[in-house]
């Protein structure tokens, strides 16, 4: 009743549970699977779903508590709109909503819904490359949540203490021309929590982190704080 | 909090996250967040990677919840999956990006007494399972911990023994079944 080639396939149900394939055999076993009698696939599933829930059973042996601060991380970057710099967005969201209707007025018959556009923080989170990296700066913690795809990231800052007045956080994307400032946040904007969008990733290898003087400078005076590598 | 007997209650937990609601992702959080971590970090090796793996394991929760199908096996299983596979990726990837020597040395499954300070998951359930790997033999054990910890594929794993391919196979099932029959799985 089972080729051969159906009995390698179920061979390789516990290695394809446990992710030990290589990208390449994964797809080759997607491919026979699709292609597999139907008694074949279903024995297929039910023993992966079997190793997948015994080592979920044995992961009690592994199991390890995190960092707390790591929950506020988790849960800051599935809410970007909060904090201080969130209010200023919804202002300038609600603006461009504002105008977005006036022109659906002025074009008749128009079905523009702004709200349904999704954020570009939405967007980053949808994105299937979506990958994300932390640090610590100035005693708090930094991450970015971005995407390659988008082009984009969230900058969320939780802890990290306000600039000193007279002076901003700068934040530079490091690419194979040097630094390029990637925007300020003075001592108004850092809140216990802060978020902020990063457009323009390019071929940016890292975000970096500077204290500079007034409103920002053309290029980092002052030392690299912290930087996170962009993968 | 997070053993097969609530199960129902993680299902209506990704049912909320799947409409976006952020109370259910934090209550969620709460009750799998050791079970998680403390895989990701058994296979990375790394604090620093292991918490920017978990943060990856709960933004793809929040973006696939909706994906979740309760029939095709129990939710803690799909979250358990969907890290493991994080947790190998990055590995992998980082094996690719350094050619360092892979670390499956070092991961041999821990005495889980000491790994679990104030964890909700009973300290009867971490017997249990430790008695079961207890139970396997040292070459099924050693492939569990190279493959599902290690990062390696069978094929690896094969190499580093030489041990032929269908051997490794067999050990590989053969521990699953062992484990499977002695932590009572369905």
């Amino acid at each position: 009743m089972t080729e051969p080639t159906d009995f390698e396939l179920l061979e390789l149900a516990t290695p394809y549970a446990l992710h030990a394939v290589s990208d390449a055999e994964r797809a080759a076993i997607d491919r026979q699977l699709a292609a597999a009698p139907p008694s074949v696939v279903e024995a297929f599933r039910e023993e992966v779903r079997a190793v997948r829930e015994t080592m979920t059973a044995v992961s009690v042996a592994t199991a390890a508590e995190p960092p707390t601060r790591l929950r506020a991380a988790v849960l800051a970057a599935v809410q970007p709109d909060d904090g201080r710099r969130s209010r200023w967005r919804t202002a300038l969201l609600a603006a461009a909503a504002a105008i977005v209707v006036g022109l659906a007025a002025f074009g008749a018959g128009m079905t523009l819904r702004p709200s349904a556009t999704p954020t570009m923080a939405e967007q980053i989170m949808a994105a299937p490359d979506v990958r994300t990296v932390s640090g610590q700066l100035a005693g708090g913690t930094a991450t970015v949540v971005y995407s390659r795809d988008k082009n984009a990231g969230v900058l969320v800052m939780n802890n990290v203490p306000p600039p000193s007045q007279g002076t901003v956080y700068q934040m530079w994307l490091i690419g194979d021309k040097g630094p390029v400032s990637a925007g300020t946040m003075n001592t108004a904007a850092v809140a216990p929590s802060t978020t902020d969008t990063l457009t323009n990733l390019g071929t940016s290898s890292a975000l970096a982190f500077t204290v500079e003087p007034g409103n920002g400078s053309p290029q980092p005076t002052g030392k690299i704080l912290a930087k996170l590598s962009l993968i | 909090m997070t053993g097969p007997r609530h199960r129902s209650d993680l299902d209506a937990l990704l049912h909320r996250v799947a409409r976006r609601d952020a109370d259910a992702l934090a209550v969620l959080y709460d009750h799998t967040r050791a079970r998680v971590y403390g895989l990701v970090r058994h296979v990375l090796r790394d604090s620093g990677y292991s918490e920017e793996t978990t943060q990856e394991v709960y933004l793809e929760v929040w973006r696939t919840a909706d994906a979740y199908d309760p029939t095709k096996g129990s939710a803690l299983s799909w979250l358990m999956t969907m890290a493991h596979r994080r947790a190998i990726d990055r590995v992998r990837a980082e094996q690719a990006a350094t050619q360092r020597e892979s670390r499956y040395g070092a991961s041999a499954v821990e005495p889980p007494s000491d790994v679990v300070a104030e964890s909700a998951i009973a300290a009867d359930e971490r017997r249990r399972v430790a008695e079961c790997l207890g139970g396997l033999t040292d070459v099924q054990r050693q492939c569990i911990e190279m493959a599902y910890y290690g990062g390696l594929t069978y094929a690896e794993v094969s190499q580093r023994l030489s041990a032929n391919l269908s051997t490794i196979k067999s050990r590989m099932r053969d521990a699953l079944r062992g484990l499977r029959n002695c932590l009572g799985v369905p």
